[in-house]
């Protein structure tokens, strides 16, 4: 693996000084993954914001149904040092609730109806979250978690075609 | 008696005359909702050429001829190409392209697309492959224009015949037909 960006080295260090850090990753060499408790994401968010990062790219959602947690990744971008940041931190997944950070990045308003959609997590303080974004009428639990069968759902809700089966595989065969 | 047959004879002249017509200019509206569609810009242009057909790209629902659906449709889709059929002038066509429309093909596990089009929106003609070939798309046009003119394409009668039990399913998978979104509020 290539060199580390030596700028960014330099910016999770001067993070970690203010903020506990609980870990810290390098996926590619322009890019970081840093850990955080939920109680710390916004002001690491505006001071990142600070520091150049002025794009929030995404919000995503990750469910670790195991360990009974939601993670929020904030993906953040800076344009001038052409730097990623991830910001992660982990939620409960009984009690899924978060506080907005459409004060920080505007942006995310969409986002957080994103994640509100597909896995079911609150936003303290967005009005908006938990309008439907990209599905219309939707009647079970939030898809993207893990533990949704879609199969189970589509074989509920759409019809299928009927077939006259003309010919059985025997076993082993056709795998 | 003899006024009568007359009258018949005439009135079936009169639509094998338009069905010759209709038969050769076509005016698709492209609902391209899947990765099908990708096929349709080389049956097009110079190298297949559909317009040798008669067959060429009209911009409304109501002014089309044949509707194409290419590909697999998500409820969301579905719905709005429901609006879309509806609005067209009869005589009217699907033609329905890939595994997707015929039984889901590799979205058939997916929680947000249908399976099997044929349940919600008459189909007249089915083109097999995922993509279906340049070949294949002008082979399916070919089969529809012999069908209207031995006018076995009568899909929009089975939809006007069979109006409640397309209703029914529609709003079974669909929940409900109008269109609710903050774009249309
Ligand atoms: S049939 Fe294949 S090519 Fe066509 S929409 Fe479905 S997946 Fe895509």
């Amino acid at each position: 693996m290539s060199k580390i960006n030596m700028q960014l080295k330099e910016l999770t260090e001067n993070v970690g000084k203010s903020y506990s850090v609980l870990q810290v990753d390098y996926p590619t060499p322009n890019q970081a993954a840093l850990d955080f408790q939920p109680g710390d994401v916004h002001a690491v968010l505006a001071y990142l914001k600070g520091q150049g990062f002025r794009q929030m790219s995404l919000l995503s959602c990750v469910d670790w149904i195991e360990d009974g947690q939601f993670q929020l990744v904030y993906l953040l971008f800076n344009w001038e040092a052409g730097l990623r940041l991830q910001v992660r931190t982990r939620i409960d997944r009984a009690n899924p609730v978060f506080t907005t950070v459409t004060g920080i990045y505007p942006g995310a308003k969409y986002y957080e109806r994103d994640v509100h959609e597909f896995f079911g997590v609150e936003f303290n303080g967005n009005p908006d979250s938990s309008k439907p974004l990209f599905l219309e009428n939707w009647d079970d639990m939030p898809p993207m978690r893990k533990d949704f069968d879609p199969q189970a759902y589509s074989d509920r809700k759409y019809k299928a075609r009927e077939y006259k089966t003309d010919f059985n595989t025997k076993a082993g065969e056709g795998q | 008696m003899a006024t009568a047959d007359k009258e018949k004879k005439l009135k079936e002249g009169w639509e094998g005359i338009s069905r010759f017509f209709r038969a050769n200019s076509l005016w698709m509206l492209m609902y391209c909702t899947g990765c099908c569609a990708i096929e349709l810009p080389q049956a097009m242009t110079s190298r297949y050429d559909m317009e040798r057909l008669g067959m060429g790209p009209m911009a409304t629902p109501r002014q089309a001829d044949v509707l194409l659906v290419t590909g697999y449709l998500s409820v969301k889709t579905l719905r709005r190409v429901i609006y879309a059929y509806e609005q067209m002038s009869t005589p009217k066509y699907i033609v329905a392209f890939g595994p997707c429309t015929i039984n889901g093909g590799i979205y058939h596990d997916a929680a947000t697309v249908i399976k099997s089009l044929d349940q919600y929106l008459p189909i007249d003609v089915y083109i097999a492959g995922c993509m279906p070939k340049p070949e294949a798309v002008m082979n399916g046009f070919q089969d529809l224009i012999d069908m209207i003119k031995d006018k076995t394409a009568d899909g929009w009668k089975r939809y006007r015949d069979n109006y409640d039990w397309y209703k029914q399913n529609q709003i079974e998978s669909l929940g409900e037909l109008r269109i609710k979104d903050e774009y249309h509020e």
